[in-house]
């Protein structure tokens, strides 16, 4: 009798795991196949089976001993999709180790909350290389050297906009439409004061830290695997921060009637 | 002159790389493969079109070139495929044709006289190659990782590390 009872707990344990890691993955933008295969390696090291049912905002899992005779599911709620690659390789790399050094359960939750907590970089530093970025994207678009140091730092106050409206919590898509109001409005001023120095690239491209790369590819990527559903939730959700983007600019565009 | 536009186009392309890389909080060990990345796949594209070859061709060969190498990259550093493969396609988004498409449409709702067709046939234009643009690089990112399945994959990587091996004792006689 005990000892059924210790199978059950050990499902139970297991499949709360593998419910954390799955999220964790979803939430900081994996492919749906990934999450899926990530899972799998880890619920085949401990004998389980574990069979998932994903959507964007929550994730249901049904964790098996192999002959069906020790059920767990449970559902949890994911957080909203957001990019943390850091995430993404960390748990990667650790369902390989896993397998390699023998893991136990309590291990895993470790290292899942160590990585949770794993620093970002420094604000400054990510200000400064987005702003680069930015410039970068303006000096592809063949920018003069003016348009390229307004589209810098466009861009820097475009982010900085942002960072401080997602801090205050606001719909993340209406910080997206902050983000890009402020970076037009800061470049279409110069342009307009100063019309001759070819700054309109600058204003065309300080949005452009903006795209959603992450969920339009991979959208792509899910319904390419078959995961069309997944794929199309994704697909809606790059589409509405285009969206946003496209909007910012125009109010921008009506404002100084270029 | 031409080669040094390429390597300056490499540049901006890397850094843009870069700074989506930090955006996406890619791992630090994982950002100069990022920037080379991305500075392959902006001076491939650049490289076509000089030979004039249309942009849709140009970005897909540079996102698959990404791709491709991404799989490489992953093997290297141990870190999935797309932490590299997606700060590095991004320089290639077409954004100057995205904006004229978006002036062009508001210009639109106004504009009645006789350049509304002119207007109407750049606007279309523009819209069709970014959207186009943008669909090849998604596929192309994602064709070398459908076409090489895990196993083929594994393969190659054996298979190279077997040459370089070869390669070793062949030293080592001489």
């Amino acid at each position: 009798m005990s000892n059924q009872r210790d199978r059950e707990e050990r499902v139970k344990k297991v499949g709360l795991m593998l419910l954390r890691a799955g999220s964790m993955l979803q939430s900081s933008g994996s492919s749906t196949s990934r999450t899926r295969m990530t899972v799998d390696r880890i619920a085949d090291k401990f004998g389980c089976n574990a069979d998932l049912f994903i959507t964007h905002r929550a994730l249901n899992i049904t964790v098996s001993i192999k002959n069906h005779e020790y059920l767990f599911s449970a559902t949890k709620r994911t957080m909203p999709p957001g990019v943390n690659f850091k995430i993404v390789s960390g748990i990667s790399k650790m369902s390989w180790r896993v397998i390699e050094e023998n893991w136990s359960v309590d291990q895993i939750e470790e290292e899942l909350s160590r990585l949770e907590t794993l620093p970002r970089y420094p604000r400054l530093l990510l200000l400064t290389l987005v702003g680069l970025a930015g410039a970068g994207f303006c000096g592809l678009a063949d920018g003069s050297i003016y348009a390229i140091l307004v589209c810098f730092f466009a861009t820097f106050i475009g982010l900085f906009v942002r960072q401080e409206t997602e801090k205050r919590k606001y719909n993340p898509y209406l910080c997206v439409f902050f983000a890009s109001l402020a970076a037009t409005m800061f470049s279409g001023g110069l342009h307009r004061l100063f019309p001759g120095a070819g700054l309109e690239t600058a204003f065309a491209t300080c949005v452009l830290f903006l795209i959603p790369g992450v969920p339009l590819i991979n959208s792509f990527t899910d319904m390419l695997d078959g995961n069309i559903l997944n794929g199309i939730l994704k697909a809606s959700n790059g589409l509405i921060i285009s969206f946003m983007i496209a909007i910012g600019l125009t109010v921008s565009l009506i404002i100084y009637q270029f | 002159m031409e080669i040094l536009n390429i390597l300056l186009r490499g540049i901006f392309g890397g850094v843009a790389a870069v700074g989506f890389g930090v955006l996406f909080n890619v791992p630090r060990r994982t950002l100069l493969h990022v920037f080379l990345l991305g500075a392959l796949s902006v001076m491939t594209k650049t490289i076509m079109m000089e030979l004039n070859i249309s942009i849709s061709l140009a970005s897909f060969t540079g996102a698959a070139a990404v791709g491709f190498l991404s799989l490489f990259a992953a093997h290297d550093k141990k870190s999935p495929p797309l932490v590299f493969a997606i700060p590095a396609v991004i320089p290639l988004v077409p954004g100057i044709f995205t904006y004229r498409m978006m002036t062009g449409l508001i210009r639109l709702t106004t504009e009645t006289g006789p350049q509304f067709n002119e207007l109407f046939a750049q606007t279309v234009h523009n819209g069709l190659k970014a959207t186009f643009v943008i669909m090849a690089l998604s596929v192309g990112v994602s064709v070398p990782h459908l076409l090489l399945r895990k196993e083929s994959f594994h393969e190659i990587i054996s298979f190279s590390r077997v040459i370089k091996s070869f390669k070793k004792t062949g030293r080592k006689k001489r």
